[in-house]
């Protein structure tokens, strides 16, 4: 297990240069004049300086492999410039939106895996009864629904309407309390730190902005995972190891969660690699719509501006975001499977 | 069959039949039935094997499943006999009964679970059945494991680390774990290698004598029921045509169907000339089975009564030989010697 794990840390630099590669093809495509932006620390820089000095400066004016050396170098100190659309550097920028949407995530992430797997057993265990039928029509409205539509849907009736989940991140009150005074911000993520800072009417109006994304964002993985794990279910229930089971004298429960669920498992092991990427994808959306400050509006906004250091930057955090789940969604998978684990 | 009392008989299964409804259309109507199991009747005693042979398809699995309540039988009437009492066998009591009657699998590669250690595929059956002390039930699997020709050194891997012969070895402790007086040995060697299946059987055999085993032995391979077991029943669409001591079904077959079988064995010596019966056409589907004796349609020797009536499992020589054929005591049919075949 341990060298398992090893052998893929090994590849773990090699899929990083991979991926530092690629951004660094997608950026020569601009003129130099355009990447200086990528490589400056702050707008004082411009002062008293042509911007031919500055391309000289950072040996923009070089051939690609030095050019390529030098942005690595600059990356490696955490250095990937000053973004015009967020007026801060751009791993800055990251720092200051990223806990959002890790807060984000997890709260979208976590109900999904448990609430999901279990809906899928229960309609496998109900296969072609009611309520295989029930959590089947709603995993198919979550699949089909776009979530830019039933992002919109759920502001309307939820905030429009309704008035109980408000966009943003918080209320201007709670905003205030959190930006000023004695509260301090342990983590980023509001609500973990409101329950540090023992803020309980923060919490709770953190909540209350957080409900609608993540419903929105989850909802598709909801139906997803619920699909998977029902089919994975009904495959494994027919499979030659469960009859031995019921020969073994066992009872329906301890076959069904010993067995069965064990077994299928694995393939919705796979799916939830494919799905963290998807959902952290889906941010972007969901956070625009909602209009919540995490790094998925930051893109948006960046996008939209044209701020090419920003793009860059997110996108080679992505990457690496990327690299590093699937490197744990394998490492899960060896755990779950032990057939994976020898070569 | 009229010694239904005998105190040797360790299992009695009566008329048992499993229909399969095969549906149709938009709304799953039932069309009709494939009669896989069709009133099958026979007593196995305390002790010995008796072979259940028949080609692909007659029902020979169906009946091992259904004595295990592994397939929920249709109808018929199966007893087991436990401390000298016979006691039925249906889905209620089926759950105390598992750990008097087992079964091993034909397919080793897919009947054990991926996921467990070989330790607590073999155990799992003890835990079941109120063995709590996980120290005792883990000696239990070794001192298993070593009947069957493994070791303590396999408890801890998984399944896939081992080769087929292995795994059925793997696949008999655990049925052997409970200490069951009858195993259904469902085809346990036809996914063997021939090497290996030997191996597999003779493991059988010793098995059988060091805990007293009984067994129903399915297979398809004659060679392999023949050396195997004590008696023979041969099986057709779903019934039971013949059945006999193994040497007297060999070289005396009262059946048409039965010296077709045997005439199909493969001639190891090339100098002999037997002459193989080959039938015309298929097995005819079991959703529609032909009127009459069911054989008839294939049957060199049928008659216009073949096609009428149906033929009863009847007394057909001596030494309990059984048949289902009217022509049972007139046919003068060709069998295989011991010894002639391998």
């Amino acid at each position: 297990m341990l060298t398992f794990i090893a052998r893929r840390l090994l590849f773990l630099p090699i899929v990083l240069i991979g991926v530092t590669l690629m951004v660094f093809v997608v950026m020569s495509f601009l003129t130099p004049y355009q990447l200086v932006s990528a490589y400056i620390k702050s707008p004082e820089e411009l002062k008293n300086q042509s911007l031919d000095d500055l391309v000289r400066k950072y040996g923009l004016d070089q051939p690609a492999h030095i050019r390529y050396i030098n942005w690595v170098k600059n990356l490696l100190k955490g250095d990937l410039g000053y973004s015009k659309s967020a007026n801060m550097r751009v791993t800055e920028a990251i720092s200051k939106r990223f806990p959002a949407t890790i807060e984000l995530a997890l709260f979208s992430i976590i109900p999904v895996i448990f609430g999901g797997i279990w809906l899928g057993t229960i309609s496998a265990k109900h296969y072609n009864r009611p309520l295989d039928h029930i959590s089947r029509t709603f995993a198919i409205i979550g699949w089909s629904l776009p979530d830019f539509v039933f992002g919109l849907i759920m502001l309307m009736i939820f905030y429009g309407v309704l008035g109980w989940f408000p966009p943003g991140r918080l209320s201007m009150w709670a905003d205030t309390i959190v930006l000023t005074g004695d509260f301090v911000r342990y983590t980023g993520m509001n609500t973990v730190d409101a329950i540090l800072n023992w803020r309980w009417d923060i919490f709770l109006d953190a909540l209350r902005h957080l409900a609608a994304p993540i419903i929105t964002l989850s909802y598709l993985w909801w139906a997803y995972l619920l699909r998977i794990t029902r089919s994975s279910m009904l495959e494994v229930l027919n499979k030659d190891y469960v009859r031995t089971a019921r020969a073994k004298g066992l009872g329906e429960k301890v076959v069904v969660n010993r067995h069965v669920r064990r077994n299928a498992l694995i393939p919705v092991a796979t799916v939830s690699g494919s799905m963290v990427l998807g959902l952290l994808g889906g941010v972007v959306i969901v956070e625009t719509v909602f209009d919540y400050k995490g790094i998925g509006l930051l893109t948006a906004t960046g996008a939209q501006q044209l701020d090419y250091t920003l793009i860059l930057g997110t996108t080679l955090f992505y990457g690496l975001l990327l690299v590093v789940t699937n490197l744990i969604v394998d490492v899960l998978y060896a755990f779950i499977d032990p057939r994976v684990r020898l070569e | 069959m009229a010694a239904a009392k005998n105190k040797d008989v360790l299992l009695t299964v009566n008329n048992l039949k499993k229909y399969f409804p095969i549906t149709k259309g938009l709304f799953r109507r039932t069309a009709g039935y494939v009669k896989a199991v069709d009133g099958v009747s026979f007593q196995v005693r305390r002790g010995e094997t008796l072979g259940l042979v028949g080609e692909s398809g007659c029902g020979k699995t169906t009946t091992g499943l259904s004595l295990l309540h592994l397939i929920q039988p249709t109808s018929g009437r199966i007893q087991l006999q436990v401390k000298g009492k016979m006691l039925d066998v249906n889905s209620k009591t089926i759950g105390g009964l598992r750990r008097e009657m087992q079964i091993i699998f034909q397919d080793p590669f897919s009947s054990l679970d991926p996921r467990m250690r070989i330790r607590d595929i073999v155990a799992e059956p003890l835990r079941a059945h109120g063995l709590k002390n996980r120290q005792q039930r883990y000696e239990r699997v070794e001192a298993l494991l070593n009947s069957v020709g493994l070791g303590a050194a396999h408890m801890n891997r998984f399944p896939h680390e081992f080769s087929g012969g292995q795994r059925q070895r793997i696949g008999i402790a655990r049925a052997l774990s409970l200490h069951p007086s009858l195993v259904v040995c469902d085809e346990p060697v036809s996914a063997l290698d021939v090497s290996v299946q030997a191996q597999v059987l003779n493991l059988l055999d010793d098995l059988q004598e060091e805990f007293g085993l009984t067994y129903l032995f399915v297979a398809h391979d004659l060679s392999v029921v023949q050396h195997i077991s004590d008696r023979v029943a041969v099986m057709y669409l779903g019934r039971i045509v013949e059945m006999a001591e193994v040497e007297l079904l060999f070289s005396e077959p009262k059946h048409p169907y039965t010296e077709a079988l045997l005439s199909a064995i493969p001639e190891p010596d090339p100098d002999i000339k037997g002459e193989q019966i080959i039938l015309k056409g298929d097995v005819p589907s079991p959703a529609d089975p032909p009127q009459g004796c069911h054989f008839h349609p294939r049957c060199p020797y049928a008659t216009e009564l073949c096609r009428q009536e149906s033929p009863k499992l009847r007394p057909a020589g001596e030494g309990g030989h059984l048949a289902a054929c009217h022509y049972a005591q007139k046919l003068n049919l060709n069998g295989v010697f011991p010894g002639e075949t391998a």
